[in-house]
C-alpha cells in the first residue's frame, strides 16, 4: 500500500515533522482567532451593557420592551439570567436580579396561599393576575414571560415549580411536586373551557374516552390528588367535578 | 350552564356571601379528607361570621333539614339550587366541637351545638366592660338584668350557659362572685385588672 509522504523511517520523520508545523500553525491561527474573538466579545458586551444601562427604566418598566430586549439576548446566546455573580448578569447590569427575584416570592406567595383552594395547580392567567394585584401594579406591568422566567429562577430550591401546557394555548402552574399524566392534562384543558366543570359524560363525549377511563381520570384527580372537588347536586343527576384553579373567582 | 363567575353576594340580610358559597361543591361533603378539611374549615369560619352578623348562637342539625329557619341565607343557595345536606352539617358541627368553636348544648347529644363566635373569655370581657362603662361595678346584678338590659348591650339575649361560662372566667380572676338573689342567681361584678 502507498502511504502518503513514501516509505520508510525517512518517511515517518518527515510526516511527523509536518504534522508538528501544522500543529503550531493550527494553534497560532486559533490563538490569533481567540484573542480576536475575545476582544470582540468585550466589545459586544460593553455594547450591551452601555445599552441596558441606557435603557435600564424603560427595561424595568415596559413589558414590550423587556420582552424585546430578551428575545434580542436569546437570539444572540446571551441568557441575562446566567453571569458570574449571584443574580447574573441582570443583576449586574440591570439590577433586574433583585427584581426578577422578588417576583419569584411573590410567585411562591400566591402558588402558597392558594394552594389549599386549587390543590397546587394554578391558571397562569390566575396567577399573572394575583401577582400583579400582590404588587399593587398597574395591570399588565408583569406578563406571562416574566412569570416563567422567575419560575425558572427558583428551579435550584427543589420545590417542583413548573409550568405546564394543558393545550389551547393555556398554561397552569404547579406548585406540588406531583405527577401530572396524560389524562390529567386533558381533565384540565376541558376544565378550562367549561369554567372549572368536568363530568365522566363530557370526557366521553368530547374525548371519546370510555367511561372506565373517565372515571378513573377523574377519581384519581379527586381522591389521590386532591386536583378536584366533588359535586354531588349537579343538575345532570350524576356527580361532577370542579377544578378550583379552573373556575372564574373574582374576588 | 357551566363558566359561573363566583363573586362575593349580599343577602337580603345584608350578609357578605364570600364567593366560595357560589361554587356548586362548596355543598357536597368531600370524599378526599384533606379537601373536606378546607372544605369544613370555610363552612365554619362562614358559620361563625354569619351568626356573628346574625347575632345567633344555636345551630342545629334540622336547621339543614328543612328550609324556613334564620340559617337558609348561608345553608341554601338557590341561585345554584345547592343546599348544605345534614350529614355534612353534622360533619363540621363535630370538627367545630373538637376545636372549641362550639359546643354541643345541652351536654350528651350532637345534633345542636352553641356557637362561640366569641369564647367564653371574650364574653367575659364583654361583660366586665359592659358593667364597667354602665357604672355597675360593685352592684348586685341578677342574670335576667345582664341578659335584658333596659338599654340593648352587646349582651342582650345571651344564652344563660354562655354568660354562666363567662362568669365564671371572671371568678377565677377574682373579678366577679356569683350571688344568690330572691328570685335566682345574681352576680356582683368586681373591679380588677382585666388583663390579668
Amino acid at each position: 500500500m502507498r502511504r502518503l509522504g513514501g516509505v520508510g523511517l525517512a518517511a515517518f520523520e518527515r510526516q511527523q515533522q509536518s504534522q508538528r508545523s501544522f500543529a503550531e500553525l493550527s494553534s497560532e491561527l486559533s490563538k490569533a482567532q481567540v484573542e480576536h474573538l475575545h476582544a470582540q466579545m468585550d466589545h459586544f458586551r460593553s455594547a450591551l451593557v452601555r445599552f441596558a444601562t441606557t435603557h435600564r427604566d424603560k427595561i424595568r418598566k415596559d413589558p414590550a420592551f423587556r420582552h424585546a430586549f430578551q428575545r434580542m439576548c436569546a437570539s444572540i446566546g446571551v441568557d441575562p439570567l446566567a453571569g458570574p455573580r449571584k443574580g447574573g448578569w441582570w443583576a449586574e447590569v440591570l439590577n433586574l436580579g433583585d427584581w426578577q427575584y422578588e417576583l419569584g416570592v411573590q410567585i411562591v406567595d400566591v402558588c402558597v396561599s392558594t394552594r389549599e383552594r386549587n390543590g397546587g395547580l394554578i391558571e397562569m392567567g390566575e396567577l399573572v393576575r394575583l401577582v400583579t394585584r400582590l404588587r399593587a401594579v398597574e395591570q399588565g406591568s408583569i406578563t406571562e414571560e416574566d412569570v416563567i422566567r422567575s419560575i425558572k429562577t427558583l428551579k435550584p430550591l427543589g420545590a417542583g415549580y413548573e409550568v405546564i401546557d394543558v393545550g389551547g394555548g393555556k398554561k397552569m402552574v404547579r406548585s406540588v411536586v406531583k405527577e401530572l399524566d396524560e389524562d390529567q392534562a386533558v381533565v384540565l384543558a376541558i376544565a378550562q373551557d367549561e369554567g372549572g366543570r368536568v363530568s365522566e359524560e363530557l370526557l366521553v363525549v368530547r374525548r371519546g374516552w370510555a367511561v372506565e377511563r373517565a372515571r378513573a381520570a377523574l377519581e384519581n384527580m379527586l381522591l389521590r390528588d386532591g386536583l378536584c372537588w366533588l359535586d354531588e347536586q349537579d343538575e345532570s343527576g350524576s356527580p361532577a367535578y370542579w377544578v378550583p384553579s379552573a373556575m372564574h373567582w373574582d374576588e | 350552564m357551566s363558566a359561573p363567575t363566583l363573586a362575593p353576594r349580599t343577602t337580603p340580610s345584608g350578609y357578605l356571601l364570600p364567593s366560595i358559597h357560589s361554587a356548586p361543591p362548596f355543598f357536597t361533603q368531600q370524599p378526599n379528607p384533606n379537601t373536606q378539611a378546607v372544605v369544613t374549615e370555610h363552612w365554619t369560619k362562614l358559620i361563625l361570621s354569619y351568626a356573628r352578623h346574625r347575632r345567633l348562637f344555636m345551630l342545629r342539625v334540622e336547621d339543614a333539614e328543612v328550609a324556613g329557619n334564620d340559617w337558609d341565607e348561608i345553608l341554601r343557595n338557590e341561585q345554584i339550587h345547592r343546599r348544605l345536606l345534614p350529614s355534612h352539617l353534622e360533619h363540621i358541627i363535630t370538627d367545630m366541637v373538637e376545636k372549641n368553636r362550639a359546643v354541643y348544648e345541652p351536654a350528651r347529644q350532637t345534633r345542636s351545638v352553641l356557637l362561640y363566635w366569641r369564647t367564653p373569655e371574650e364574653w367575659a370581657e364583654v361583660l366586665h366592660g359592659w358593667a364597667d362603662a354602665t357604672g355597675q361595678l360593685n352592684t348586685i346584678l341578677t342574670f335576667y338584668e345582664i341578659i335584658e338590659p333596659p338599654v340593648p348591650s352587646q349582651l342582650s339575649g345571651i344564652p344563660m350557659t354562655l354568660l354562666r361560662k363567662a362568669i365564671s372566667v371572671l371568678a377565677k380572676t377574682s373579678r366577679a362572685q356569683i350571688i344568690s338573689v330572691a328570685d335566682g342567681e345574681g352576680v356582683r361584678l368586681l373591679p380588677g385588672n382585666s388583663s390579668r
